[in-house]
């Protein structure tokens, strides 16, 4: 307050000297302008919003899959932990999109993150990145996200992982994890895959279980050759049970095509294994929507919708296909990250019109209310207008 | 070029209210938002089953509906009260020092001094008198003292706040040790003061009264769906009026023309042509961020030197596979101390040593609709200042975090021993991630710290630059309802310059 003008609360007892307090602080504080960009700066270390990256090395892993090494343009890669994975956006065709892989190289070292990419029939992106992508070439991607990874507050050291084909990449990460940073980590590693020529970092896994203690490997092959001898056919629980012995008390990560995971979660179920002991990696969204409860009836994923964009356009599309991938074919984008319905990024508002939402979309209670859908993994089952 | 009467700079609470308010109010307004999803802290995020509450613990100045309080009418006023619904606790709170107390209080003002005088009857005149100034202060500082300041009348202070001449500039601490001699009552009635996060001998008497009073005279409350479901609704209530959002579109620039506000330049390299510009950002990254001069000005940079910066906070939400029964919580609320003095609990807030207080907060204790069937929604809170993490090396960061989680848990563990035999998800979040969401300094949660000096019985409206304006808990106490109170009369004042550069335009 200025000293000429009277102030009323001075006959407030006290408070002429908690001016006075005030002065005295205004003594030894500061303007904060050091501090410019300092909150900017603090997030980028951990959390940058793009990652600008470079291939700097392909690696052929099997006829299949391909492992793309990544190095950065810009600044220090940041800390990931392991399990977890960048969205690379990637533009094919005109159209721009983005994918997210599990990174599958250690978290020990940031000089590269490796992406293990197995090529997913009828796909789009990973036959671009398998065909296509070579070194020197450039992309961006988001930073380090999601949730599988051991996280030590209630995973325990018991650790099971059920991979199933290229869900053998935040495996690798996992494991490796462990040993770089000497974790005292029981690490019993179930390796599924349909042929013997689609295994992944088999040498390695094998090479690394003779020489650790806490780590045991099991090679499951659900399509063997003639005369294959080691484990054969799917993972089932008298299987797991077999392999795993004592299932209590053991943390679960299973990561694989949907089957797969939708398989080992049923398993698992029959064994009572209790859920805070399974972590289920997302896999994108649902395929065959259609099959899942709730679906409309009158509906068919062939069917033809119109999606309008509030004051920007409109377009058609099939119902059976998720809104994000229809939105980015015909040029809109919306943020993205798990495109699988959990990250939230490419929330959308929803004006008209019904969508279907999958289990997959965790929406949040009041976004029911209020129209907001996952576009990732929202199905527009009639004709539909959205706010982007 | 795009123009509007005003533009609001984040939808956290108090930006979410300005902006309604504003366009409500008849002014044309976009709403700028660098994250996906309104609400800044108001918000929840999802993890398998479970909706995880982000910050509402107990939301004040709402009143029953037989005996309304002020939020109610701001609400109405908002257009959302039939947008959203209230859940009521019936406890105040459980505070529990492991062998000394473990007292219940209920949210009731003639109920609390009952249950008081019983458990402290040496203190029972005490308690009357004491609740008695915590009432009239409250009301003396709420109503009589803003109108005595504005008339700046002598006389009408003396005749109207006698209670608040002798004890508004007091110590909470002074006036609980005037008043009692039993160190648990003083204690128990201490309680709220990390909710604003100084300890009893640096935070005003009257602002730990206002909680005490408000808490168990209007109650505290919960919203079904949480905070989202507020963010959301005031969301709503803008569009349905007209208003425009913007979402992952953060403001690069407050632009000027001299001292006068002329525009916004968006993240997306977009200016906007506004009258008005009403920032949700700290007061720090407005004036030295945001806007377009090379140094913030004088009267501000003068106004920042005698502010310190405010607390942040470490927060664990975990989803339970048990039932709050099971887990033997009794109230929503729970305050856990190792000890009573709460001078030693705010140094640790400066450290990354175990904490020796932390809060547990239940969400479906009053409503089990809050969590799945058979299981429970807590939060694990301790205050903790942003700068302790300033030193740890970011590969070390997912380490440190878990091991500070632990320390944590232990503290909540002594009173909820089966805690850690039922989680099935957590997240953690330190004031990094309030950093990263709030994009505060040091991640602070109510702004700077809540010093005597940092009320605004201080400090005087800054009007260096016409047309910015200050909406949120860094011209103002933190917490839910003083910062969507703030955006609610910031909109008020944008308003009244609205129209009276109308007025003079007409009149030209």
């Amino acid at each position: 307050m200025p000293e000429s003008k009277k102030n009323v609360l001075d006959v407030v007892i006290g408070y002429q000297e908690a001016v006075k307090i005030k002065e005295e602080l205004a003594k030894t504080g500061s303007d904060f302008s050091d501090q410019k960009w300092a909150t900017a700066n603090t997030i980028a270390k951990l959390h940058p919003k793009r990652l600008t990256l470079e291939v700097s090395e392909v690696i052929d892993e099997t006829e299949s899959t391909k492992t793309f090494r990544l190095v950065s343009t810009g600044g220090p890669l940041p800390p990931f932990q392991a399990g977890q994975y960048i969205n690379l956006f990637v533009e094919i065709d005109g159209v721009q999109t983005a994918r997210p892989y599990a990174i599958s190289s250690s978290p020990a070292q940031r000089d590269y993150y490796d992406l293990t990419v197995k090529r997913v029939q009828d796909g789009f992106v990973t036959h671009y990145l398998l065909d296509h992508v070579k070194q020197g070439q450039q992309f961006l991607s988001t930073s380090p996200m999601g949730t599988f990874y051991h996280n030590p507050i209630f995973h325990g050291q018991d650790l099971v992982f059920l991979a199933g084909g290229s869900g053998i990449a935040p495996a690798m990460s996992m494991l490796k994890n462990v040993f770089d940073n000497g974790l005292a980590h029981q690490f019993h590693f179930i390796y599924a895959s349909s042929y013997i020529e689609d295994v992944i970092f088999i040498e390695e896994l094998r090479e690394l279980a003779q020489n650790h203690d806490n780590f045991k490997l099991t090679e499951v092959i659900s399509r063997p050759p003639e005369g294959y001898q080691g484990i054969t056919g799917r993972l089932n629980a008298d299987l797991i049970k077999e392999l795993v012995g004592e299932v209590h008390n053991k943390t679960f990560y299973v990561c694989g095509p949907t089957p797969f995971n939708e398989n080992c979660q049923t398993q698992l179920d029959s064994l009572d294994v209790e859920s805070r002991f399974v972590r289920i990696e997302a896999n994108g969204p649902p395929k065959n929507p259609d099959q899942l409860n709730h679906w409309p009836d009158s509906a068919s994923m062939e069917d033809e919708v119109t999606i309008t964009i509030t004051g920007k356009g409109s377009f058609k599309a099939k119902a059976g296909e998720p809104l994000l991938n229809s939105l980015e074919r015909n040029g809109y984008s919306a943020e993205n990250a798990c495109r699988s319905g959990e990250c939230s990024l490419c929330r959308v508002k929803l004006v008209s019109g019904n969508v279907f939402n999958p289990p997959e979309a965790h929406l949040r209670v009041s976004d029911k209310q209020f129209g907001w859908i996952h576009s990732c993994v929202a199905f527009p089952t009639e004709d539909i207008e959205i706010l982007l | 070029m795009k123009q509007y009467d005003a533009v609001v700079i984040g939808a956290g609470n108090a930006g979410l209210t300005a902006a309604t308010a504003l366009q409500r109010g008849g002014s044309k307004t976009l709403l700028l938002e660098r994250h996906n999803i309104p609400g800044g802290c108001a918000t929840s995020f999802v993890r398998g089953e479970y909706e995880f509450e982000v910050a509402l613990h107990q939301l004040s100045g709402l009143g029953t509906e037989d005996r309304p309080f002020i939020m109610r009418k701001i609400f109405a006023n908002l257009g959302v009260m039939d947008k959203v619904e209230f859940v009521q606790e019936h406890q105040l709170y459980r505070i529990v020092v492991p062998g000394e107390i473990d007292t219940t209080l209920p949210a009731s003002w003639s109920g609390l001094r009952r249950q008081l005088q019983s458990n402290f009857p040496s203190e029972s005149e005490n308690l009357a008198r004491f609740m008695k100034l915590c009432e009239t202060i409250t009301l003396e500082s709420f109503m009589m003292l803003p109108k005595a300041r504005k008339a700046n009348d002598e006389k009408m202070l003396k005749a109207s706040c006698p209670n608040y001449i002798k004890y508004g500039m007091r110590s909470a601490k002074e006036v609980l040790d005037e008043h009692f001699d039993d160190e648990n009552l003083k204690t128990i009635l201490a309680a709220y003061w990390c909710y604003i996060g100084l300890p009893p001998s640096e935070i005003p008497f009257p602002d730990l009264a206002a909680m005490i009073y408000a808490y168990a005279a209007f109650k505290p409350w919960h919203i079904k769906g949480g905070s989202q479901a507020m963010s959301s609704a005031l969301l709503e209530s803008f569009m349905e009026a007209g208003g425009e959002v913007r979402f992952n579109c953060g403001a690069e620039k407050i632009l000027t023309s001299g001292d006068k506000v002329r525009g916004v330049l968006t993240e997306d390299g977009e200016e906007i042509a506004c009258a008005a510009v009403v920032s949700n950002a700290s007061s720090i990254m407005t004036y030295n961020e945001l806007l377009d001069h090379d140094h913030a000005p004088i009267a501000v940079r003068e106004d920042f030197k005698s502010r310190r910066m405010g607390t942040s906070a470490f927060v664990i939400y975990m989803g339970l596979d048990c039932t709050p029964e099971e887990l033997g919580v009794t109230s929503a609320s729970n305050f856990i101390c190792n000890t009573q003095d709460e001078e030693a609990v705010h140094a640790g807030m400066l450290t990354m040593n175990a904490p020796v207080s932390g809060m547990l907060t239940c969400y479906n204790f009053d409503d089990p609709s809050f969590a799945p069937e058979g299981k429970s929604i807590v939060s694990l809170v301790c205050l903790q200042y942003g700068d302790v993490l300033n030193d740890i090396p970011e590969e070390q960061y997912a380490q440190t975090k878990y091991e500070f989680s632990e320390k944590l848990i232990d503290v909540i563990a002594q009173t909820f021993p089966k805690i850690r035999d039922h989680i099935e998800e957590v997240e953690v979040a330190t004031p990094l991630t309030m950093m990263r969401y709030l994009n505060t300094p040091d991640g602070a949660i109510y702004g700077f710290k809540q010093t005597p000096q940092d009320s605004e019985l201080f400090r005087e409206r800054i009007e260096s630059i016409s047309g910015l304006y200050m909406a949120g808990c860094w011209n103002n106490m933190g917490g839910f309802q003083p910062t969507y109170m703030a955006g609610e009369s910031t909109a008020r004042a944008v308003l009244k310059q609205l129209k009276s550069e109308k007025e003079e335009l007409e009149n030209a």
